[in-house]
């Protein structure tokens, strides 16, 4: 593909800027070359041949520093860590004391080494810190008769056993491989070696791991109680008896089986124990989840109840109102984001109008996909709905509660939870703590705990004769009060009366004082019913003023 | 100079914990011995265990070991079949010469003095003091030794290296232990399919657990017999004819007689030099065509899909192998039946005059002894630490097979086999591993000192040594 055909594939014209790249690569210098490879150079024309001519060169010499080589000698050393201190390996180590760098210096150099010779300060190894040891308990004849002894375990053995493990640091595994303990010859200690030595020869018997760790934790546990008591151990001391002394034989026995029986699955086993494995797992994170679920339920069960009055909301004609209330919500902060960004865009005001009919236009559109064609396609829904939902029986109609009416009632649909509220709600702070009281009385929750269709009805009709009983008691406080009023009135006359037949000489006095409290009675009496007559009067009379001015 | 990325006045031994005392590991097998200084990385000295006597002359090295010039050479090895010492006398020959050929030749002293740098009249001076030193006078010494070596050998080994050779210090390692420090292991199940024998055994914290220890002579001269059965039972019958009777050949289509004309020899040559030089023909066919059937299931088993495996095997391409003489086959499904005895002792070819093979002698029922042989704490981590090592491992589809033969037994368990890619890693393995051992700071404490045993006397190696 030439250059042409590319130039051809971009668009570009065709005769461009002549290529400056190039011109500028002949331009440079060009090696001057004689004789044949010149000829051989020519050959190519106006495009060289890519002929990297070969540089005679050699690699540049490494920087190399001026010092003299840096010397190394061999260093005999000894090792802290070994038994036997007359072991001395040698090693390659780098000469402390440097010489000056300088060549002049080199004779001086060799002087002060040989001075230095003399003074033979072994190294130590550096290794010889990593040497540790483990303490291995010790005990004596007398210690071993009073606590160690044991059943089963003569004290040679648990010598032998002592040795083993001190051997091999108390690696069970290498102490239980080479545990290999041969009981001595019985010797002829006791005097009676005349009987037959064969059969006292027990067969050694063949310890298990797990005889050879209980004989040793607990040799361990005793010995170190016994070298410090167990009020007087720090807690990590305290924590190491109590493991050694609680060391389970049986159960380690028993573990050791089950791990076994483990390690011979077969194939099939194995997988079906990964799937069960898997499948806990899944159940555990399902059950996880439903928890968590479950919490956030009661969680919202327990939300306290919006404090607002949502009673305007629960007619048909309420819910249409906040339908609208909301929209115009959404349409002013629709708005708002518009115009700014009409603004941002474009500060003309044409185009924020432009904007604005844009806006109304698909405003209008949703408002009718909103309410016009609603109807329309809730008809669809429902027949949608009625293939798909399923049929109650009659049964669960009554659970649920379903009521079927011919036509809607005046007020539209209503939610059945209004019910319960509604009575309530409507009535007045005094009359609500009224009917509180009584519920109170009665020992039933102000909220409904389980509002199904019966205990809705039920309550209702326990709200209706509250209220009857409320009503019955409102009356009967009033006429139990006129009662006291007229029994008092009646008390009052007779006493009255008495008095006018038992002391004539107060009775003008009386007379006087029975009128004018009559009077009063009456006046205030005529005051009361009148009041509305004076009220209008007074204004009549402000009226009549004002036309006269 | 501070470019550097590290002066050398840092030491490294706080980083690999190496400690350099020029230590010499000595790792003798059956069929060779490998010796070479501590810290390096493949053993500088490599001769076959093999020498010979010709006469009153006893010969080392692979050049006259294999030479057919001399005159009525013997060849013999002073290992015996379990590959330990047999011959105490030829074998400390046979050491000191791969020791001191390649190693020590010359005293370790200042090269002002050594007499590289001098004139002539110095050189007398020096080889009569060379001649009154022993070879090992400033190396301490590391052996190798197979797990079941006896006391008696073990005592004897250390014997000669205070009393012939004057080392300073002495220490014998098991051969296994060795393979495992190669792999970077303490713990593991060391697998060691070597010339004479194939061992399993499991190793704790860099200690062998001798109940474990299993041992067949399931490995590569077995195999090797194998191969001759293999040869026997051709039709024709395939006769090895060493290099060294060839004086030249004419190239032959496959399958057609041998045209080779073949060298005269005015001496005599004897069987063991003949045996020597078969061996060397085997070894070729069982590096280039002998391949272990890597499974599923074994050779003789069915596919799951109702092919028998053979019938698989038969239909894999097959491998031509040229003899000496010309004579060159095609080897299909028998390549592959030479060693599949050595997993399924009833698949292994009959060998005249050696006893038919056990089923505890195959390589997955010494693994399971030997892990049936360790507490069951262990286990678990033995089968993640499976060290593969000795020359015939290096067969190929070896391991894939022993995975397959180990999953097959363990289901439940998770099995990683530890095998090195490098053919000199797998080969050397027990070396390297003491050459690892041998440069390590922490280890100098352990050698067995001049001063110890002579306190102790011989009975020091079977204390300490564990």
């Amino acid at each position: 593909m030439t250059s042409h055909d590319v130039r051809d594939m971009l668009d570009l014209p065709q005769e461009g800027a002549p290529r400056p790249a190039k011109k500028q690569k002949l331009a440079g210098p060009r090696p001057v070359l004689k004789g044949l490879a010149r000829e051989v150079q020519n050959l190519g024309g106006d495009n060289p041949i890519a002929i990297v001519p070969e540089v005679s060169v050699f690699k540049k010499r490494r920087f190399m520093s001026r010092k003299p080589a840096s010397k190394w000698e061999l260093v005999p050393f000894k090792n802290t860590a070994r038994s036997d201190q007359t072991l001395i390996l040698r090693h390659w180590r780098r000469k402390e004391a440097s010489p000056p760098p300088t060549v002049i210096d080199e004779n001086e150099g060799e002087s002060s080494e040989a001075a230095e010779k003399p003074t033979p300060v072994m190294d130590d190894s550096t290794f010889a810190k990593f040497n540790v040891q483990i303490n291995i308990p010790d005990y004596t004849d007398d210690e071993y008769n009073s606590r160690l002894a044991s059943p089963g375990w003569s004290r040679d053995e648990t010598d032998y056993l002592m040795k083993v493990i001190s051997d091999f640091d108390v690696r069970w595994p290498l102490i239980w491989d080479r545990y290999e303990y041969e009981p001595p010859q019985p010797r002829p200690v006791e005097g009676d070696a005349a009987v037959n030595t064969g059969a006292i020869i027990v067969p050694p018997k063949a310890r298990t791991m797990e005889d050879l760790k209980l004989r040793y934790y607990s040799i361990a546990a005793t010995i170190m109680a016994l070298r410090k008591p167990p009020i007087k151990m720090n807690s990590a001391e305290f924590n190491l008896h109590e493991v050694m002394q609680n060391f389970d034989a049986k159960q380690e026995h028993d573990r050791k089986k089950f791990a076994e029986a483990a390690f011979k699955r077969t194939r099939e086993e194995a997988r079906e124990e990964e799937s069960l494995l898997l499948e806990l797992k899944r159940i555990l994170a399902r059950s996880d989840k439903l928890n968590e679920d479950r919490r956030e339920l009661y969680a919202r069960l327990e939300a306290p109840p919006s404090t607002g009055n949502i009673g305007i909301f629960s007619t048909s004609g309420g819910l249409q109102q906040l339908l609208q209330q909301l929209m115009t919500a959404d349409k002013s902060k629709k708005q708002r984001k518009l115009t700014l960004g009409g603004e941002t865009m474009s500060p003309a005001v044409g185009a924020s109008g432009q904007t604005q009919q844009n806006f109304d236009r698909r405003e209008s559109s949703v408002r009718e996909s909103i309410s016009g064609p609603s109807g329309g396609n809730n008809k669809k829904g429902n027949t949608q709905n009625a293939a798909d939902r399923r049929q109650l029986t009659e049964e669960e109609e009554r659970i649920y509660g379903v009521s079927r009416h011919e036509r809607l009632g005046t007020s539209g649909p209503t939610f059945r939870h209004d019910k319960i509220t509604k009575p309530l709600v409507s009535k007045s702070a005094v009359q609500q703590a009224k009917i509180g009281n009584i519920l109170g009385e009665l020992e039933i929750a102000g909220r409904l705990i389980m509002p199904t269709a019966e205990v809705g009805e039920a309550y209702e009709g326990l709200l209706q004769s509250i209220n009857v009983l409320l009503d019955a008691r409102k009356v009967a406080d009033k006429l139990a009060g006129e009662i006291a009023t007229a029994k008092a009135h009646r008390a009052e006359k007779k006493r009255l009366a008495r008095a006018e037949s038992t002391n004539p000489t107060a009775n003008g006095d009386g007379e006087i004082k029975r009128e004018g409290s009559a009077v009063a009675s009456v006046r205030a009496g005529s005051v009361q019913r009148k009041r509305s007559a004076s009220v209008m009067s007074a204004i009549s009379d402000k009226s009549t003023k004002r036309q006269k001015k | 100079m501070a470019s550097q990325p590290m002066t050398s006045s840092i030491q490294p031994t706080d980083v690999y914990g190496g400690d350099e005392v020029s230590a010499i590991i000595l790792d003798p097998g059956y069929s060779s011995v490998r010796a070479g200084f501590a810290g390096e990385d493949t053993p500088k000295s490599f001769y076959t265990s093999c020498y010979g006597v010709s006469g009153d002359r006893t010969i080392f090295s692979d050049e006259d070991v294999h030479n057919p010039l001399v005159p009525d050479m013997e060849i013999r090895n002073p290992m015996s079949k379990d590959g330990v010492v047999e011959d105490w006398d030829a074998a400390t020959q046979l050491f000191e010469y791969a020791i001191t050929s390649r190693l020590t030749k010359f005293k370790q002293s200042d090269p002002m003095t050594n007499g590289v740098n001098d004139t002539k009249d110095m050189d007398v001076d020096i080889e009569a003091a060379d001649e009154e030193e022993k070879p090992l006078e400033e190396h301490p010494l590391l052996m190798t030794e197979t797990a079941w070596n006896s006391s008696k050998n073990r005592e004897r080994a250390i014997e000669i290296a205070m009393e012939n050779w004057g080392c300073p210090a002495f220490w014998l390692a098991r051969n296994s232990v060795m393979a495992a420090f190669a792999a970077g292991r303490a713990t593991a199940l060391v697998i060691d399919v070597g010339a004479s024998t194939t061992s399993t055994m499991c190793i704790h914290d860099g200690l062998i657990l001798k109940k474990s220890i299993q041992k067949s002579p399931v490995a590569g001269n077995w195999v090797s017999s194998q191969v001759r059965s293999l040869f026997s039972t051709q039709d024709p019958k395939i006769d090895i004819v060493p290099h060294y009777m060839i004086s030249s050949k004419t190239p032959v289509d496959a399958g057609a007689p041998a045209q080779a004309t073949f060298q005269n020899f005015k001496h005599n040559i004897t069987d063991s030099f003949r045996a020597l030089e078969e061996e060397r023909v085997l070894s070729e066919f069982k590096e280039s065509v002998v391949q272990v059937y890597q499974g599923p299931g074994r050779l003789n088993s069915t596919h799951p899909s109702g092919v028998p495996n053979i019938e698989n095997v038969r239909a894999m391409p097959g491998r031509v192998f040229e003899f000496p003489d010309g004579l060159n086959q095609m080897w299909g499904a028998d390549r592959m039946t030479v060693v599949e005895g050595m997993w399924d002792e009833r698949a292994a070819l009959p060998i005249p005059s050696e006893p038919a093979l056990t089923k505890a002698q195959t390589i997955p029922e010494m693994i399971r002894a030997s892990v049936q042989g360790v507490d069951m704490d262990l286990r678990a981590a033995l089968l993640q630490n499976i060290v593969v090592t000795g020359g015939t491992t290096l067969l190929q589809g070896f391991t894939d097979r022993l995975y397959n033969e180990m999953q097959a037994m363990w289901p439940g368990a998770r099995i990683k086999i530890q095998a090195a890619g490098l053919t000199t890693e797998r080969r050397f393995g027990s070396w390297v591993g003491g050459s690892i051992l041998g440069s390590l700071g922490t280890f100098h404490q352990m050698w067995i000192s001049k001063k110890e045993y002579e306190e102790f006397g011989v009975s020091v190696v079977d204390k300490r040594c564990k």
